[in-house]
This record gives structure tokens, C-alpha cells and sequence, in this order.
């Protein structure tokens, strides 16, 4: 190699990295601020019993943290719940997704109504649709869906909803089942949009039914997509906290608690920070690998 | 020349982008403080959770006062929500825009001094006179470690609340035993969607006043060692007597969170008996309460009436740069006169000499709680306190859940409270 030809070559990088610097500046000085130095202060805490006083020595204590996270049952059920939450929300968000989307997409009238309809949800605020859901699903004989169970005959004393774990667990799925379906429509009515025309009449001239349409062209065509949905909904779904947190916070005897709402209890109101530090560099651990078999899983299946 | 000018308008934008994330310490405490005809000298910011009704004799009648006194100290008073509380505090200590003076629940003053976030008064001047004028119970509750890190403010206690309808559908007058209630209350049991127990909860505020009377202790007197006291035999026939009197029906709902719950079910005549503090009557006076409920000393079990110190201490923190003034103000917080104007609101003074003042112990729901206050016990002054309750909570609604035996389960609890203590 050519030693002139190396210089020149670093002297021309260096150029063309000042010319583009001025542009992209700001977002790298906003990534290192707000998510570079972050990560790594979190790692450092992790790795301290730290304390929030100003000036306070935080002393170094190695993996302690980690060992006390899995000594600790409310870890597996929290574990247990996050987990939980993204086998029971993620499919049914997608199957319920992208049939809507379907169905509106082929719908002769009302497109436009359906779609906000469906979507208005998505746009609230989590923290306003989890007090409404805690009103819906209020114990005693005054708690709304109570009143309508118990009128329908359907149930005969009133639900404890948010007093036992499994009740208070389906509450806060159905909440983000419900909140999350519009999002998926949207996203699979725009795939939708970019399948070609041409297979579908190719499809009817052979006599394809509806379904088989449905379930030979269309779901095909929209698996980059669903992909995309996967992964957002997987991270989304693991990294739930505000319907846990308003909903059940825990009770009963702390089994509802999902990562998130743990992490939060554990460092501002036990003021563990150590601890809850340790237990965002795991979440985050389980998520990359996650997503990593996700995608492996993917290019298994486009073979 | 352009792209100067691009790169320009970038770095003021992030220079604005960065300059809003940094706190602006001042701007705290300037508050109303600009008034520049009052020379002021220094200021201080005052964190409260008083009730609207209190807050408002607080402004009225006790800020004046201060002001005529100290003209010189400008007090930003602010009310602060109790919910997230706690987290807001944490927040701002770790910021560096921490209140100087709060009134603070009792049970936070340990785990904020041993954060070091607490000044210590123990030295002030002045200090060894209120100390000598103050209750002892609500004193011990700013102690940690051999020094003292506030002054008590108010104090609390729950009572036994009864249900004036009720009581007369059965002809019964209040019961003063744990045995006459049981009894009572299952005279009652026939009424549908009517319980006699109304317990707010198997957290370490509801359960306790049940637990000691019947018998139960939760650590020794020094508060050292759980083992042999929250799983004596006396402890565990305690929890037994209590989950019986559940599996029985005697109890309602709200004792595991659900519907009525206590203030609701006492309205709507689901139950005879709820036990609550003072704010219960200031609260609600104007709706007529006195009229509709008995206010009674805590039924007497095995153990006698045992009910649980609530209140708040006023505190100082260490970060404050005014502290000759926080002291002369919670020196003045604990003043006979300041003491009994908030005492008016019903809050217990912490000062003897105001709650012996007529103007507050003639009215007849206060001396009751003061009554109860002589034998009422605290809760375990501990810097895990947290942990502390939340393990006694967990404990308690597994014993009421059936999910194990209360010897068991108290035993197990004794292991987990005696390696909290003894940290």
C-alpha cells in the first residue's frame, strides 16, 4: 500500500468529516447527552450502591446487585408478567391488526370513520385510558363492568378485579391489546396499499376464494411489515409500565408487577438505585437478544 | 459564508436545547420575592401537606404572626401533594433544590437522616427547651442514631369510628372490647352487604391497632429484634384470631382493597365500626359527620386498646443555605401559640402545654384522641421502614388470603425483620 495514497485518503476523510460536521453536530451531541451517557452512567450505578445525595461516596460492590435482583421473587414474577405480556399482547395486536386493516381496506363506505374510529385510542394518553380502564373495572357492585356482568347474569357475587393476580393481569392486557390494535391498522392498511393489484386478479382467475387471497397474497406480502410491527410491539410490550403502575402497581403481594414498575419501586420508593440500574442493563439485555432471534427467525423463514 | 451562518444557527439552538436541561437553582426561590420595597435578607422555601382547611389557618393566622417577628425572612410557603411526594423530595435533594424546612411524615425522618439529607438539631439552640416540652412518643420519632433531626410538629392516632344507624338497628350502644364488637357484629350478619370490621387494610397503618390489641408485638422494646415478638404465641393468636373473624365474614372487603372501602362503606351503612385519624371529623365536619358516627376508644382486646402514632415532624435540610433562620422557624412552628392556633384544625399538638390548652382539649372528639394517644404505640423508627412494611403488608395479606399458616408465615416474617434490623 501506498503510503502517499493512505494520507491522502485520511486527509480527504478528514475533510469530508469537517464539511458534514456543522449538519450533524447537533444530533451527535444530543445522542452522547441523552443516550450515550446515560447507558453508561447507568452501567456505573449498576455497579454501586449508589446514593443521590450530592457528594455522598457511592461505593463500588461489583455484581452484588445483580446476585440481590435473583434473590428476590418479585424479580420472576416480574419477569414472569413482562414476558407474559408480550406472548398475550403482541399476536393478538397483529391478528386483530391487520384483519381490521384488511376489512377496512376492502370496505365500500365509512373508511375514513373506521380508521379514526380505531385509532383515537392510540392517541390518548396512556395515563388518562389506565384511570378510565380503573373505573371501568372498579370492584364491588358499583364497579362498572361488575354492574354489567352481574346484570347479564354472567357473574353472581362482583369481581375483585385489581385484588387477584390473574383478573388484575387481564385487565391490564385487554388495556393494551386495545390500545395498541389501531396502531398495527394503520401500518398494515399502508402495506396494504403497496401490494400489486395484478396478483389478486391472477388470483381470481384461477378461482381463489376470500380467504385464500387473504391467506396466500396478502399475508406474504405484508411479512417485512409484520416484521417491522413485531419488533416495535416486542420492545413496546416489554417495556410496559404505565398500565402496570396505575392499574395494580404490584398488588396483590406484588405479583403484577412487570420490569418496568418493578425498576420504578425499587428505586424511588425503596431508594435502591444500584439495584433498579442493575435491572435496566438485564432489560436491556433480554431485549437485544430479543431482537436478534427475532431476526435470525426471519431470515431462517425467507430461505 | 452559508455555512457559518448554518453552523451559527446551530449552535445557539443547542446551546437553548442544552440550557433548558440545567436546572435553574435560583428561580426556586425567588418565588414572590421580588417585591423589591421589602428588603428582605434571606428566604426560605417551606414544603407542607397540610389539608385545605389547615393550610388556610396556616396562611391567615400563623404566617403573619412570622412575619411581624422576623421581618427580615421572607418564607415561600408551598403545598405539596402527597402522592409522589416522596419521589419529588428525592428528586430535588439529588438536584440540589431541596426545601430548606418541611413538615414531614414521621415515619420518613430516619430514612432521610440516614441519607444524610437531614440537618441534625440536637445542638441548636433552644433545642433542650422544646425537647423537655414536647411528648415523648412523637419526639422519638426525630431520633436516629443518637442525634435529633427535627422537631415534632402534630401528632395522630386512629380511634374506633361507629356507625350510629347501625348500632341503633340492633339497639346497641359503642362497644369499648374487641369480644362485645365480635358479638355485635354478628348480631349484624344477617343484614345484607353489612359487616362489623371495617379495616382499612393489611398494610403496616391498618393492621397494627388489631394486632396489639389482641396481643401481638412486633419487635422488642428498642426495636432491635423481631424474633420471639412478631411470632410469639401471642403474636400468632393474634393474626389467627383476625383471620378467623375474615373467614367469618365479620370483616368487609376493604381489608384486602376492595369495595366499600372505609370512609364510603361508613357513609352507605356497609359497616359499624372503621377506625380513622382526626382528619376524619375535620374533614368532613361540614357534612354533619359528628352526627352519624360514635367516636370511641379503640375496642380493648386481650391486650388493652393499643392504637398506632401517626403525625408530622417539621425538619431541616442540610443542603438549606439560610439555616439560622430554618431554626428560628421551626422554633416558631413549635410556639404555644402557633401550636394551638393549628391545633384548632384538629391536628394534635406536639407541645403539652397546647394540647392541655382549653382551647383545644375541650372539644370531645379531641380528648378522645388524646386519651387514645397514651396508649397508642409507634411504628418501627427504622431507616428501612419501607421495607419493613412492605414485608409486614405482604405477610399479612398472605395470612388473610389463606396462603399459609400465620405461625408459618410469622416465623418466616421474623427471619426477613431481624435481618432488616439488625442492617
Amino acid at each position: 500500500m501506498d503510503t502517499n495514497l493512505l494520507q491522502n485518503r485520511i486527509k480527504k476523510g478528514i475533510k469530508e468529516w469537517l464539511e458534514v460536521l456543522p449538519y450533524i453536530a447537533i444530533g451527535l451531541i444530543l445522542v452522547f447527552v441523552f443516550v450515550f451517557y446515560p447507558l453508561f452512567k447507568n452501567f456505573y450505578i449498576s455497579v454501586t450502591e449508589y446514593t443521590i445525595i450530592p457528594g455522598a461516596e457511592s461505593p463500588f460492590v461489583g455484581i452484588e446487585n445483580y446476585k440481590q435482583i435473583f434473590n428476590d421473587d418479585k424479580f420472576y414474577y416480574a419477569f414472569r408478567n413482562s414476558v407474559l405480556m408480550v406472548l398475550v399482547t403482541v399476536p393478538t395486536q397483529i391478528i386483530f391488526g391487520v384483519v381490521l386493516a384488511y376489512i377496512i381496506d376492502n370496505a365500500r363506505k365509512g373508511k375514513t370513520f373506521f380508521k379514526t374510529a380505531y385509532y383515537i385510542p392510540v392517541i390518548t394518553s396512556w395515563i388518562v385510558v389506565s384511570y378510565i380502564f380503573k373505573y371501568i373495572f372498579a370492584g364491588g357492585k358499583g364497579g362498572f363492568m361488575n354492574y354489567i356482568l352481574m346484570n347479564l347474569h354472567i357473574i353472581s357475587e362482583p369481581i375483585g378485579w385489581f385484588q387477584n393476580t390473574w383478573t388484575a393481569l387481564a385487565v391490564t392486557w385487554i388495556l393494551s391489546i386495545w390500545k395498541g390494535i389501531g396502531w398495527c391498522m394503520i401500518i398494515y392498511i399502508a402495506g396494504l396499499q403497496g401490494i400489486p393489484k395484478m396478483l389478486y386478479e391472477s388470483a381470481a382467475l384461477d378461482g381463489a376464494s376470500e380467504y385464500q387471497k387473504f391467506r396466500f397474497i396478502t399475508i406474504p406480502q405484508l411479512a417485512p411489515i409484520t416484521f417491522f410491527i413485531l419488533i416495535n410491539l416486542t420492545i413496546g410490550a416489554f417495556n410496559s409500565f404505565i398500565q402496570t403502575y396505575i392499574l395494580t402497581n404490584g398488588a396483590p403481594m406484588n405479583t403484577t408487577h412487570v420490569m418496568m414498575s418493578l425498576m420504578y419501586a425499587r428505586a424511588f420508593q425503596n431508594f435502591e438505585f444500584g439495584i433498579a440500574s442493575a435491572m435496566g442493563v438485564l432489560q436491556g439485555a433480554v431485549i437485544l437478544c430479543i431482537i436478534i432471534f427475532q431476526k435470525w427467525v426471519i431470515k431462517k423463514s425467507e430461505r | 459564508m452559508k455555512r457559518i451562518v448554518t453552523l451559527l444557527v446551530m449552535m445557539t439552538l443547542l446551546a437553548s436545547t442544552l440550557a433548558g436541561c440545567k436546572g435553574d437553582e435560583g428561580a426556586e426561590k425567588t418565588g414572590n420575592a421580588t417585591d423589591s420595597t421589602k428588603a428582605k435578607s434571606e428566604s426560605l422555601l417551606f414544603w407542607h401537606t397540610y389539608s385545605d382547611a389547615e393550610e388556610q389557618v396556616f396562611l391567615e393566622q400563623v404566617m403573619p404572626q412570622f412575619e411581624e417577628l422576623y421581618p427580615n425572612v421572607d418564607v415561600e410557603v408551598v403545598r405539596m401533594p402527597y402522592d409522589g411526594l416522596k419521589q419529588q423530595l428525592i428528586t430535588s435533594i439529588a438536584g440540589g433544590v431541596a426545601p430548606d424546612v418541611m413538615r414531614m411524615d414521621i415515619i420518613w425522618v430516619p430514612e432521610f437522616a440516614n441519607m444524610g439529607a437531614l440537618e441534625k438539631v440536637s445542638d441548636k439552640n433552644g433545642f433542650e427547651a422544646i425537647k423537655n416540652n414536647v411528648f415523648e412518643g412523637p419526639l422519638n420519632t426525630t431520633f436516629y442514631q443518637g442525634e435529633y433531626y427535627g422537631l415534632p410538629l402534630n401528632t395522630n392516632t386512629k380511634i374506633a369510628i361507629y356507625n350510629k344507624q347501625l348500632l341503633d338497628s340492633i339497639s346497641a350502644e359503642a362497644p369499648t372490647t374487641f369480644d362485645e364488637l365480635i358479638d355485635l357484629s354478628r348480631q349484624l350478619k344477617g343484614q345484607d352487604d353489612v359487616w362489623g370490621i371495617g379495616l382499612s387494610g393489611t398494610h403496616a397503618w391498618g393492621m397494627p391497632p388489631y394486632f396489639w390489641s389482641l396481643g401481638g408485638r412486633i419487635t422488642n422494646d428498642d426495636y432491635s429484634k423481631a424474633s420471639g415478638f412478631i411470632n410469639s404465641p401471642e403474636s400468632v393468636s393474634a393474626l389467627e384470631t383476625i383471620v378467623a373473624l375474615n373467614d367469618e365474614g365479620l370483616i368487609g372487603p376493604c381489608i384486602l382493597g376492595e369495595e366499600p372501602g372505609t370512609w364510603g362503606g361508613m357513609e352507605a351503612n356497609n359497616y359499624l365500626m372503621i377506625d380513622d385519624g382526626p382528619w376524619y371529623f375535620s374533614m368532613q365536619r361540614e357534612a354533619g359527620i359528628e352526627d352519624l358516627v360514635v367516636p370511641e376508644l379503640f375496642p380493648a382486646g386481650s391486650a388493652g386498646s393499643h392504637s398506632i402514632i401517626g403525625g408530622e415532624d417539621v425538619v431541616m435540610f442540610s443542603s438549606s443555605k439560610a439555616k439560622d433562620a430554618a431554626w428560628n422557624f421551626m422554633s416558631f412552628l413549635l410556639s404555644e401559640e402557633t401550636q394551638v392556633t393549628m391545633g384548632g384544625t384538629g391536628l394534635i399538638p406536639a407541645l403539652k402545654s397546647a394540647a392541655n390548652n382549653e382551647a383545644f382539649s375541650n372539644d370531645p372528639i379531641n380528648s378522645i384522641y388524646v386519651k387514645q394517644l397514651e396508649t397508642a404505640y409507634p411504628r418501627t423508627p427504622h431507616y428501612k421502614w419501607e421495607k419493613i412494611s412492605e414485608e409486614f403488608q405482604l405477610t399479612f395479606e398472605m395470612a388473610i388470603r389463606k396462603e399459609g399458616e400465620p405461625q408459618v408465615l410469622l416465623d418466616e416474617l421474623a427471619v426477613r425483620l431481624d435481618s432488616i434490623l439488625s442492617e
